[in-house]
């Protein structure tokens, strides 16, 4: 069977039973995990997937199904059934027709078949060696390989398919249960893949951050390492989503044009990029993914579409179509002029934060929100490093604090991880203010 | 579903040199739809198979899956995985051992009355509109700004067997609804994230009167928009209501009480836990303090009778009396600790590994009315539900910040208050608590945890109940 059968088979389908529009999705991955915690080992996992995802339209009600069967006349049976299930439900809403293809794909090359072979228990170790050589007693993390192939075919003339590869690791390490230190590296090739580096930040972290102490609650300026700046920035990315706009889930309904962010802010969605775990060439309703600068110099140029948000803005396609909403691929922020150093040097009273999680909104559409700092963070205090803290939360509103933003760095790393679904290339941010509080009792 | 096929891997695992094996097939059957601001979004339906297989050998542990349900497919797989463990063995430098338990043959069922089997999308849709519709005429002056509602049905069959002999099959029928309800006013936004689930057939939309719930949140999103006064900070009493203590029960009992955190195997991702693995029969809170964990309560989101790992499924006594009684365990950590699995392993797809979650997590009812509990306190305020919440990844630092709220004072409840804030210590939390309602209430929601991700049905709940002398904040 080769990948693209399943495909021919519920297109031949969606045509005899008079759809007038599909697009078909065929995911076929490989995915290879090491855990490992307190140095050891815990798990190996190999995930081995195929599934069709079927989207298809008939007048004004439209369906999607997915399918993890593939010979054909299961394809042929749920195809039918999903037809049946479309003109039954009643659902019906004004949408536009898929974008008329084919169009031309320009595969940014970043594949590396090495993804197959990799060695992830010896890799795993190596993160842990390298960890406990630079001062970490206890190692935990997860290292993970995906090498899969995405196929798409339209009503709409569309046929492309394309093999990616992605490397993971997450990093722990704990000298000891308040200190701890986060090592993230994420690539698309092996050559990039420097599980050693992340194993040592990791560390090294965990050794400087021994000992917290407590701060006084209040008003602190932030330094964001690029971990926290990726896991706050993905709400402003998200927020640009014109689904989310529409639901009352974002904080730039009405912003289009407006200056939403420092001049220094750009954000820019790579639907290709290099070393972009994200990468696609063509989006799920298989128009061609491409750049869009989202917050140009603090001024937002665009909210992200698939074919029915852009028929409803009246704007153009952005190639960022998941099938229901929108989705972002690769966001990079542009650097600014700072080094990390020159951050801490211009702070007079701050926190230097390298990892948060669990950020909650008590309002979307306000951005006010509450995260948790974990892993090593820092009070800084008239320009310097005083001594690590613990025990502390931030809280504020996104919008006010991207207008405030007054700080970016010139250095950048790729971050995705547990707490950040959409990998960021970002530097880190300086916040002038956030609220610092911490727990009674 | 091919039993067979479970059957096989298990043997061709056995075969290759794994000292242990399982494998579980797993069919999910979904059916969803959603509304936006009235309008339909694309409707999905979704069937998902697969097997999920995992191996043990010499002390290293694997797992793998496939959907491609074929036996060559699949003794290929299992095959593999041995030998997968066996090149990984030298890694594995603490060396994994399972408990010895019962083995089991059993079929189990969740109660459903209205078989999810006859479930259509016409039906889903039909009742969306209906709740939209209530969402949509909340109100007089002032509507909602945004509506999102969400609402859908599964059916979820398992086949489990194991080299130590245990066969299971389950078929768990679930209903689930979500929304995020906005209302906003002269530069103002009040949103209220709403969740319903059970196990059950469709029966459980009535049981859970998702119908009336809605129509009462939409209009309390305006309520709170319109009347709620700004809330002064200080040092007061609180009526904490049934949904905020049953996501304290979750996030600073459960959570700390999942022994592999405590082993430090979730280390980089859910994180560990203030609790140490000799802290059975350590104090933490008051002796009003008592909270459990039950995957057993019938129509419950997170109801079974036997986890992913073939153990009998009971009720576990978290905390009793301000002291720990029990941590929740697996095979894998219940060897570590000396005990036996209280069958807490879990896995929410035919493609992840089991880990230790939490079912029905709550506190236990105490004997008070509420007016009893209102007539204990002088100055304070009643946190009935909340929007904001989290805590550190050791579940030592929780905030909780509240969606409808009121003053209360001398044993009365005054007027509505905005977002009041509770940030406070798991020891302080559980130590505060003085009296407890006799009523009790659960709501739904999603955990996650575990790498790759897996979001478990749950329940979470508790009576209402005072805390005592906590400050309470304001945004």
């Amino acid at each position: 069977m080769s990948i693209e059968e399943p495909i021919g088979w519920a297109a031949a389908k969606c045509k005899e039973l008079g759809a007038d529009d599909y697009s078909i999705l065929l995911y076929s991955g490989d995915e290879g995990q090491a855990r490992f915690g307190n140095n050891s080992l815990t798990i190996t996992n190999r995930l081995v997937t195929k599934v069709l995802v079927l989207f298809m339209t008939k007048g004004k009600k439209r369906i999607i199904g997915e399918l993890s069967t593939m010979e054909r006349p299961s394809v042929d049976r749920f195809t039918e059934r999903l037809f049946k299930s479309m003109m039954a439900a009643g659902g019906e809403s004004d949408f536009p027709r898929l974008p008329a293809g084919p169009f031309r794909y320009s595969f940014n090359g970043d594949f590396d078949p090495k993804v197959a072979d990799l060695d992830l228990a010896e890799h795993a170790s190596r993160t842990i060696e390298a960890a406990l050589a630079a001062g970490a007693r206890r190692v935990a993390g997860s290292l993970s390989t995906d090498r899969y192939t995405i196929s798409i075919s339209t009503s709409t003339g569309v046929n492309a398919t394309e093999d990616r590869s992605r490397f993971l690791l997450n990093v722990r390490s704990f000298t000891d249960r308040d200190a701890s230190g986060q090592g993230v590296v994420v690539s698309t090739s092996l050559k990039e893949f420097d599980v050693e580096s992340a194993g040592r930040t990791s560390g090294e972290n965990a050794k400087l951050s021994q000992h917290p102490k407590e701060v006084e609650v209040g008003d602190y300026a932030v330094i964001l390492g690029p971990t926290v700046a990726a896991e706050l920035i993905q709400h402003v990315g998200s927020s640009t989503s014109a689904f989310n706009v529409e639901a009352g889930l974002s904080f730039f309904a009405g912003s289009l044009g407006k200056e939403v962010a420092t001049d220094g802010l750009t954000l820019i969605d790579h639907g290709q990029v290099r070393n972009g775990i994200n990468s696609r060439s063509f989006d799920d309703e298989g128009v061609p993914t491409k750049s869009n600068t989202l917050i140009d110099k603090g001024v937002l140029k665009t909210y992200i579409h698939n074919s029915a948000t852009a028929a409803r803005h009246k704007a153009e396609l952005t190639g960022n179509a998941g099938l229901i909403e929108p989705h972002l691929w690769n966001i990079e922020v542009k650097p600014g002029t700072y080094s990390l150093e020159e951050m801490i040097r211009e702070t007079k009273k701050g926190i230097y934060v390298t990892n948060n999680w669990y950020t909650r909104f008590q309002s979307y559409a306000k951005g006010e929100y509450s995260t948790l700092p974990r892993d090593a963070a820092w009070l800084v205090e008239d320009g310097e490093l005083k001594h690590p803290v613990a025990g502390i939360r931030l809280s504020g509103e996104i919008p006010h604090q991207i207008r405030e933003l007054d700080a970016i760095g010139k250095d950048r790393r790729w971050v995705q991880w547990w707490e950040v679904d959409v990998p960021h290339l970002i530097p880190a941010l300086r916040f002038p203010n956030a609220k610092v509080t911490k727990a009674a009792g | 579903m091919d039993r067979d096929l479970a059957e096989r891997a298990v043997e061709s695992a056995l075969k290759a040199g794994a000292e242990y094996a399982e494998a579980r097939l797993q069919r999910t059957v979904e059916q969803v739809a959603a509304l936006k601001n009235g309008e339909v979004e694309a409707p999905g339906y979704g069937e998902t198979s697969g097997i999920g297989v995992r191996v043990m050998y010499r002390g290293s542990l694997a797992f793998g899956s496939t959907n491609l349900l074929d036996r060559a497919k699949v003794s290929e797989l299992a095959t593999r995985l041995a030998k997968e463990a066996k090149a990984a063995a030298p890694y594995f430098k603490e060396k994994i051992k399972m408990s010895r338990e019962d083995v089991h043959l059993a079929k189990w069922r969740a109660e459903e009355k209205e078989s999810l089997d006859d479930l259509t999308l016409e039906g889903i849709l039909s009742y969306l509109k209906e709740l939209d519709g209530i969402a949509a005429s909340a109100g007089t002056d002032l509507k909602l700004v945004n509506r999102i509602l969400f609402l859908g049905g599964e059916v979820e069959e398992k086949y489990f067997v194991n080299s130590d002999g245990s066969k299971l099959d389950s078929r768990v029928p679930r209903i689930t609804s979500y929304g995020v309800l906005t209302g906003a006013s002269e530069g103002r936004v009040v949103q209220r994230f709403v969740q319903f689930g059970e196990a059950g057939g469709w029966e459980a939309l009535a049981r859970m009167k998702v119908a009336e719930k809605i129509a009462e949140e939409s209009s309390l999103v305006l309520k709170i928009l319109k009347d709620a006064a700004k809330f002064v900070p200080g040092e007061m009493d609180v009526l904490v209501g049934h949904e905020v203590a049953g996501i304290m029960a979750h996030e600073s009992v459960g959570h700390p009480g999942e022994a592999d955190r405590i082993l430090g195997r979730e280390a980089a991702q859910a994180g560990e836990s203030y609790l140490s693995s000799d802290d059975v029969g350590l104090r933490v809170g008051s002796a009003e303090a008592n909270v459990s964990d039950d995957p057993t309560i019938p129509h419950a989101f997170g109801h079974y009778l036997y986890d992913d790992e073939g153990v009998k499924a009971r009720k576990r006594r978290l905390i009793a009396g301000g002291v720990i009684t029990e941590l929740l365990q697996n095979r894998e950590t219940a060897q570590t600790f000396g005990v036996d699995s209280n069958a807490a392993a879990r896995t929410v797809r035919f493609d992840r590994e089991p880990i230790i979650r939490m079912a029905n997590t709550y506190v236990e009812p105490g004997d008070y009315t509420f007016e009893e509990l209102l007539k204990e306190i002088s100055h304070g305020v009643y946190l009935k539900n909340f929007m904001e919440w989290n805590i550190d990844d050791k579940r030592l630092n929780g905030r909780y910040v509240g969606h409808e709220a009121y003053m209360i004072e001398h044993g009365e409840i005054k007027e509505m208050v905005r977002n009041p804030i509770i940030e406070i210590s798991t020891p302080r939390l559980w130590g505060g608590v003085y009296a407890r309602g006799r009523e009790m209430e659960f709501g739904a929601a999603t955990c996650g945890k575990g790498d790759p991700s897996q979001g478990a049905p749950v329940w979470h709940g508790g009576p209402n109940f005072v805390l005592k002398g906590i400050k309470v904040g304001a945004r």
